[in-house]
């Protein structure tokens, strides 16, 4: 930092080296460093390298970065779905009301707030058929460990294994695994059959000892699981929850989880509302009314008021980690408020039947896209024997890598699963760009 | 503000009575009355075994959470499963249909216990 920046101070951190003397002097402190005292293995030792840097000249220089990115067409998933975002989702998520409130959950300045919240819990009961449904959690990877350290409390019976899908995205599991160990839980994952849950695999590693079992619809391949309810009672038998992953485009057209024995649903609700950038994701978190005191995150629930009115607030809070410390449901303390705020507006902004249309055109347009790849020689799509939402996989007979390098070139972003599988997803945001695509790969899987 | 404190029952010091004749266990009226509106309460299944001033259950009221204590050593032969359907009996009537175990104890530590008296002056 120069030296007419350290005398001056800043807005953000204004005060100058005479300022900070003096007040160390004032309480006895030789140095800043002996005032907070921070262990030495814990201490940050280097440069941050930053330097002082004015408003203009950080936006040529933003500008400059912004340039670098490609304009690459994406036909990419596996997790991070673009949905077309109404512009009505920008214009009220941005009202100062909500943009700037410090904290949503006084219910005496905020009820606006917390009624958008307790709006989104409701659409996800109505969407997955169950109870409960939190204001939300930080994204699928973190509802997943939550649902696990759920089933290690609820479970009647000691146990310590949790089983996944062997086709799990790698992050989830990595969350999942950081998650529960703390709680003695280890996780193993069961193998697929085409993408699906091998459900005879299952029955054989499935025990007493399995507090959970989770599958997901749609799959990481794009594939719809059939067979749920039959997952749902191996778990059942076994007194292990029956945890589902799934989002909430996907559940408007699925049977009801909580029809087909699921206990927890979770997932990415931010497949509405937010765009696919930056990988920011909504925890969503939905269970069986049963288990309302060990659901972890918070809860807004509809009361009234001293006047007879309707109120929100928040609810339950005596299960959170602020008020029962030690012996709280979680440590989770916050939530995606505003997030869930744009998945609401988005959803509201749809209606049941828009929600429905979209999901329909993502069980469409995959299958369209697949069949016109299909007849392309040298590829075969989808891989998997089964119906699909957003996305599916392709066998190409050229490397996949040089067919993913190939539409690179030409514009497009598909993803490498492995030596000869591509992966692709459609949705609106690219579908007007198929025909496209369809060429570029003609040439590209010669 | 007086509180209800009846004689021949004994005390913990934090705040749960027991019945020396029927075994009963419950809280008292000051506990119910500092706890406010109970919401909750989260009771061990017959046939457990408690030890003296080991974990009795958990008491869930609006404003807090609160770690219920067994005042002697027994096992539990009867829960009374009303409080879970309507926990508001544990603040209207503490020491009657508010009750929450009854126990097959060990009267020996009853000797440790507070007696009407020594609870009142605790409290008071």
């Amino acid at each position: 930092m120069s030296s007419r920046n350290e005398d001056r101070g800043s807005p953000f951190a204004p005060h100058t080296t005479d300022e900070t003397a003096a007040m160390l002097e004032a309480i006895g402190a030789e140095t800043v460093e002996a005032l907070f005292d921070i262990p030495d293995p814990v201490r940050f030792d280097g440069e941050f390298d930053i330097d002082p840097r004015g408003e203009r000249e950080i936006r040529t220089e933003l500008r400059h970065l912004l340039g670098r990115n490609d304009d690459l067409v994406e036909f990419l998933g596996r997790g991070h779905y673009d949905h077309y975002v109404p512009s009505l989702v920008d214009h009220l998520a941005d009202r100062s009301e909500f943009l700037t409130s410090y904290t949503q959950y006084q219910p005496e300045i905020t009820q606006g707030f917390l009624q958008v919240l307790f709006e989104y819990q409701s659409m996800l009961v109505e969407l997955t058929g169950l109870e409960i449904a939190n204001c939300s959690m930080y994204d699928a990877a973190t509802a997943l460990g939550e649902a696990a350290t759920l089933a290690a409390r609820v479970r009647e019976t000691d146990g310590h294994r949790v089983l996944v899908p062997d086709l799990l995205r790698e992050e989830r599991r990595s969350v999942l695994e950081n998650y529960v160990a703390g709680a003695g839980l280890t996780v193993e994952s069961y193998p697929s059959d085409d993408a699906n849950a091998d459900l005879d695999a299952l029955d054989e590693t499935i025990d007493e000892d399995c507090v959970m079992v989770y599958a997901e619809s749609p799959t990481v391949r794009g594939t719809i699981e059939e067979r749920l309810g039959e997952i749902g009672e191996s778990a059942d038998e076994n007194d292990a929850l029956f945890v589902l992953g799934s989002d909430p485009v996907a559940l408007s057209v699925l049977e009801a989880p909580g029809e087909i024995g699921a206990d927890v649903v979770i997932g990415d609700a931010a497949t509405l509302g937010l765009g696919a950038s930056y990988g920011m994701g909504l925890g969503l978190f939905a269970t069986r009314e049963e288990f309302v005191r060990q659901v972890p995150g918070r809860l807004v629930g509809a009361s009234t008021d001293a006047h007879g009115k309707r109120a929100y607030t928040l609810t339950l809070q005596t299960r959170e980690q602020h008020i029962r410390r030690e012996r709280a449901t979680s440590n989770i303390c916050t939530n995606q408020a505003w997030v869930a705020l744009r998945t609401a507006i988005h959803a509201a902004t749809l209606g049941p039947s828009g929600l429905v249309d979209l999901a329909r055109d993502c069980l469409e347009w995959p299958a369209d896209l697949a069949d016109r790849l299909d007849a392309i020689d040298g590829v075969r799509a989808p891989v998997h024997d089964r119906h699909h939402f957003r996305e599916f996989v392709a066998r190409t007979d050229q490397p996949a890598p040089a067919v993913v390098g190939d539409l690179e070139s030409k514009g497009f972003a598909v993803h490498a699963v492995d030596d000869h599988l591509v992966q692709l997803c459609v949705t609106e945001t690219n579908a007007d760009r198929v025909d496209a695509l369809v060429t570029a790969f003609r040439e590209a899987a010669r | 503000m007086s509180f209800d404190v009846p004689d021949g029952l004994y005390y913990l010091e934090s705040h749960e009575w027991i019945d020396p004749e029927s075994g009963r266990v419950g809280i008292t009226d000051f506990a119910q009355d500092e706890l406010g509106d109970v919401v909750f309460v989260e009771l061990p299944a017959e046939g457990d075994e408690l030890e003296r001033e080991g974990e009795l259950g958990v008491i869930e009221s609006i404003k807090a959470v609160s770690d219920l204590y067994s005042p002697v050593g027994g096992t539990v032969t009867g829960v009374n499963e009303t409080l879970f359907d309507r926990p508001e009996l544990v603040n209207d009537d503490p020491f009657g249909e508010g009750w929450m175990l009854e126990l097959e104890f060990d009267e020996d530590d009853l000797d440790d216990l507070l007696d009407a008296e020594a609870y009142r002056e605790q409290i008071g």
